[in-house]
């Protein structure tokens, strides 16, 4: 008799558990808890190890296909190239590696706020969610809400932090909504993420005068960010829509698939 | 009992590598949800507890991982399998059009179900991000589909070896 029904049973407890898990996070999205920190603890590094040998991968392959067709007395020479080409693709690297980090220093340095820099280790990519993973976590001092930003601007906000790592939502993120100010007009709104770089500055009165390329910053309203802080350019500022705002688009200032190294402002005084 | 020891590494080292390797395949512009493929494969192939667990594994896991809404996965990965395992009986699960068309619909399915819940909870209205991020992801799980259902079929065959030993 229960051998007969145990297939329902188990459906219904697994849907139950599911929707019990889901309205919870909805109503209270707040800290991760253990499981959730340890899923992290141990699915992080592994990413971090594939993630830093896909370059080198990546490299190989592209060489790989760079030589494949080609005569067979260049092969020798091409492969030299290849290595050379390696060589200098690892200076390069460190090269570049260098001049980011001048900038993030610079960056903590003009900063009022202590900062922690880190170091993007997991990315979304092709996922519907705008997060991004740092090598910091709860014991270096990052903790839920504190912002996050590189010299180019703003990347978002601390939503999880487990022990050693952290993940960040952000602007880009649908769920990310910023108190924002643009900077020529001083006009007010919240910039909400749109799943690409282009974000919407929404709640803006149609009697200001915004034009694009106007800088947009936060404003500091709020509480979660600084006043100032870099997000983007407005690209396009239309009133053709009908209701008591305007349309305006902001694509951000930072290009979060090159993003390496993020500085997360301790903005929360102990 | 070998197959719930192994399961949760499996599942993980599946997820880290569908977020890594698989993300650089194409660019990082479509994913391929390889997580969703093995939960249709477990609804067609597996007993309502195995299945069921790791449906609800590859969902919990996948929600810690990514995402910003704990337990939309992991609902829709074990409504996905559930799904899957009420339709076994009825249709013949091994046809390979019928994987790849069955692999595209849950892929598009899954979008729905994200942009109803940013509808009804947030109010916002995110179609346009969700039909470019999914649409080709659907595409690209239908296509890959017939492949994974094999490999998973060798791994399904592992495990039972292992635990007859």
């Amino acid at each position: 008799m229960f051998k007969k029904y145990l297939a329902v049973i188990i459906a219904f407890i697994l849907i139950a558990v599911s929707l019990i898990i889901l309205s919870q996070s909805l109503r209270r999205p707040g800290s991760p808890g253990v499981v959730k920190k340890l899923v992290f603890e141990v699915t992080a590094p592994v990413e971090r190890t594939i993630n830093s040998g896909v370059g080198s991968v990546g490299g190989a392959w592209r060489q790989y296909l760079f030589l494949v067709g080609l005569e067979e007395e260049n092969r020798e020479l091409r492969k030299k190239i290849a290595a050379l080409q390696g060589e200098v693709n690892t200076y390069r690297e460190m090269s570049l590696e260098g001049s980011r980090l001048k900038k993030i220093l610079a960056l903590e340095d003009s900063t009022i706020y202590p900062t922690i820099a880190a170091r993007v280790v997991g990315n979304e990519g092709s996922s519907p969610f705008r997060t991004i993973m740092i090598n910091k976590g709860s014991t270096d001092g990052v903790k839920e809400g504190l912002p996050v930003i590189s010299p180019e601007g703003v990347v978002g906000r601390v939503i999880e932090s487990s022990w050693n790592y952290s993940k960040i939502l952000l602007v880009t993120d649908y769920n990310s909504n910023i108190d924002a100010l643009v900077q020529g007009s001083r006009a007010q709104g919240i910039l909400q993420g749109g799943g690409h770089r282009l974000l919407r500055l929404k709640y803006v009165q149609r009697t200001e005068e915004v034009k694009a390329g106007e800088a947009v910053i936060t404003s500091g309203i709020g509480g979660a960010f600084p006043k100032g802080l870099m997000l983007g350019t407005v690209v396009r500022a239309d009133k053709k829509d009908p209701g008591l705002f305007q349309t305006i688009e902001v694509v951000t200032s930072v290009d979060f698939s090159k993003i390496e190294e993020v500085l997360v402002l301790q903005t929360e005084k102990e | 009992m070998a197959y719930y020891i192994v399961l949760p590494f499996f599942t993980i080292l599946l997820i880290v590598l569908q977020r890594t390797l698989l993300d650089l395949l194409f660019g990082g512009r479509i994913g391929v949800e390889m997580s969703l493929i093995l939960v249709i494969y477990a609804g067609f192939h597996l007993d309502m507890v195995r299945g069921g667990v790791l449906a609800f594994l590859a969902g919990f896991l996948l929600d810690c991982v990514s995402g910003t809404i704990m337990g939309l996965y992991t609902f829709i990965y074990v409504l996905i399998f559930i799904l899957s395992y009420l339709l076994s009986p009825r249709i013949y699960g091994e046809r390979m059009f019928f994987i790849m068309g069955y692999a595209f619909l849950c892929v598009l399915l899954e979008g729905l179900f994200i942009f109803a819940v940013y509808w009804s909870v947030y109010g916002t209205d995110v179609s346009q991000g969700l039909l470019r991020t999914y649409l080709p992801q659907a595409l690209v799980a239908g296509v890959l589909s017939p492949a994974l259902f094999a490999l998973f079929n060798r791994l399904e065959v592992h495990v039972h070896a292992g635990e007859a030993r």
